[in-house]
């Protein structure tokens, strides 16, 4: 008989509330798993076929805090679709910026997270530091810490002149060597190596089967990134800005780790390379612009994997139906793969692993 | 992706029981768009992109003015989008899970949120909401005045209640 193990829905090495059901046999090898999820349903879905698209826009920055860029981003070129508005260069130009910046920040975040989970203190307070030359720039820029407020139907709200691109390229320019040492730092740590390495197995063919994205997928040898296969926004006009990111094969925690590293690097070289040639133009078009009768599917690449926006509208100002999905919704169901026949101690740091984003699955 | 190919197979299979839309984004993405006039029809379809290697990104649920549902998955296949719309009368569709395991909670979650039945679902668990709470809840306006009162249909949490009080 095996001995049941519960964790959660409130613990210290949960980011959010999420309760385990672990049996575990007499080595603490994990037997059975099962996940109960809800504790953050909001009905989100529901609230947003009764609200106006404005509305729906404010409603979408505050899904959730860390992909609190991605959520409007999206939901704004789904609304363009259907109006058919092409938006101004400048005005993408600028939504890849502020979108770049979250991705780098958030996976730091998730790196920072790691680090405690395997109580390499030091490690941890190195990786929070340097992301907190993103988190200022995010201040300096945008006016917020998390959500930036970026986006607007037809463009942004924000420009950026020659002061504010020198102030992120000086930024960007501290924080780049502090990435790669901790890139190194964390492959060669004999306490990350020791509790990541060979821990959280996601096999390429079951990761294929359940159909994960992102750094999940790519620490498993798998690049669905949404950047290269279906390009989007600026990363469709100017092809040479797309993420060169490969696909890890280790498919352990360390390799999805690694992964993210890859993600956080390819950022700020997009960044870069961005601000670099800055298309000139408008922001945006109009603030308020008519939106028709319609449907439309979009999709874009977030931190933590593919995030898609299904909109129907019948020329009111309200949707019919607005729905969402979000990377964690599919790779939630690897997990029952990864912790399966792994031990009770790396449970919480498998869940880590796939970066979960509670709030957004839920809505 | 070869969307022709694919798009062939799938009129020679089921010819006028479905139609086809393509459409393409400013940004060059091609996505395809298909009705299926008999919603067993899924299950062709399902083994046409599990052959093509696809996955199923999610599925999307509304309840019509008649009554009926329109239920829409999102496929994906080497990059381009395949919606697939179906219509249901009876509160019930074939689930595709076996055959496309990533189908798994979009199925679910339109069990448990608008109370439609996907028959042959390898999982009843209930995966967002509690037992307390009825299935089907988006089919519902529910006030705030009531939702304050609460919203379940069932004396559970107030069994809960009751039992406190009586145990002191």
């Amino acid at each position: 008989m095996g001995k049941t193990i519960k964790i959660g829905p409130f613990h210290p090495e949960l980011e959010e509330s999420v309760y385990f059901k672990l049996v575990a046999d007499k080595n603490s090898i994990v037997q059975e798993v099962e996940i109960v999820n809800g504790f953050i349903h909001r009905g989100m879905e529901s609230l947003v076929t009764n609200r106006n698209f404005m509305q729906n826009l404010i409603l979408t920055e505050r899904v959730c805090s860390l992909c609190s860029n991605n959520h409007p981003f999206t939901f704004v070129m789904a609304v363009e679709k259907i109006a058919n508005i092409k938006v101004p260069s400048r005005a993408e130009a600028l939504r890849v910026v502020a979108d770049e910046i979250k991705r780098a920040a958030s996976n730091l975040f998730n790196l920072a997270m790691l680090s405690h989970l395997t109580h390499s203190y030091e490690l941890m307070k190195d990786t929070l530091e340097t992301r907190e030359y993103l988190q200022d720039l995010k201040e300096t820029i945008w006016g917020n810490r998390m959500d930036m407020s970026v986006n607007l139907f037809t463009g942004v709200k924000y420009d950026l002149d020659a002061k504010k691109v020198v102030h992120i390229l000086e930024k960007l320019n501290l924080a780049i060597p502090k990435i790669k040492e901790l890139q190194k730092r964390f492959e060669n740590d004999e306490i990350i190596k020791q509790r990541c390495v060979g821990v959280g197995i996601l096999p390429t063919e079951k990761a294929l089967e359940i159909g994960v994205t992102g750094p999940v997928a790519r620490g498993s040898g798998i690049n669905n990134d949404v950047r290269v296969k279906a390009p989007y926004s600026l990363y469709a006009l100017r092809p040479e800005l797309q993420p060169r990111t490969k696909p890890r094969n280790g498919c352990d925690v360390l390799s999805r780790a690694m992964a993210r590293f890859d993600d956080i690097i390819e950022a700020v070289r997009i960044i870069k390379d961005l601000l670099s040639d800055l298309p000139r133009g408008k922001t945006y078009l109009e603030k308020r612009p008519h939106i028709p009768e319609g449907e439309a599917v979009v999709r874009t690449e977030a931190p933590r994997g593919e995030l898609i926006y299904y909109l129907k509208t019948d020329g009111s100002q309200k949707p019919i139906r607005m729905r969402w999905k979000v990377p964690t919704y599919t790779n939630w169901e690897a997990l029952k793969v990864m912790i399966l026949g792994d031990k009770v101690e790396n449970v919480t740091i498998i869940l880590n692993s796939i970066d979960p984003c509670i709030s957004c699955t839920e809505r | 992706m070869n969307t022709s190919k694919f798009i062939k197979i799938l009129r020679e299979t089921l010819g006028e029981q479905c139609s086809i839309k393509e459409d393409k984004d400013s940004y060059g993405n091609h996505s395809i768009w298909m009705k299926l006039k008999v919603k067993e029809s899924i299950n062709v379809v399902a083994n046409s992109i599990k052959s093509f290697k696809g996955r199923c990104i999610v599925a999307t649920a509304y309840k019509n003015r008649d009554g009926s549902h329109t239920i829409i998955y999102h496929f994906d296949i080497n990059g381009t989008i395949l919606n697939v719309e179906i219509k249901t009368n009876d509160n019930m569709f074939f689930s595709i899970t076996p055959i496309i395991p990533s189908a798994n909670w979009a199925e679910r979650e339109i069990r448990e949120m608008y109370g439609v039945e996907p028959i042959g679902h390898p999982n009843t668990d209930r995966l967002f909401l509690d037992y307390s709470i009825a299935k089907g809840v988006l089919n519902e306006f529910i006030p705030l005045s009531k939702l304050q009162r609460g919203v379940s249909k069932t004396d559970i949490m107030w069994k809960k209640v009751e039992e406190d009080i009586n145990n002191g």
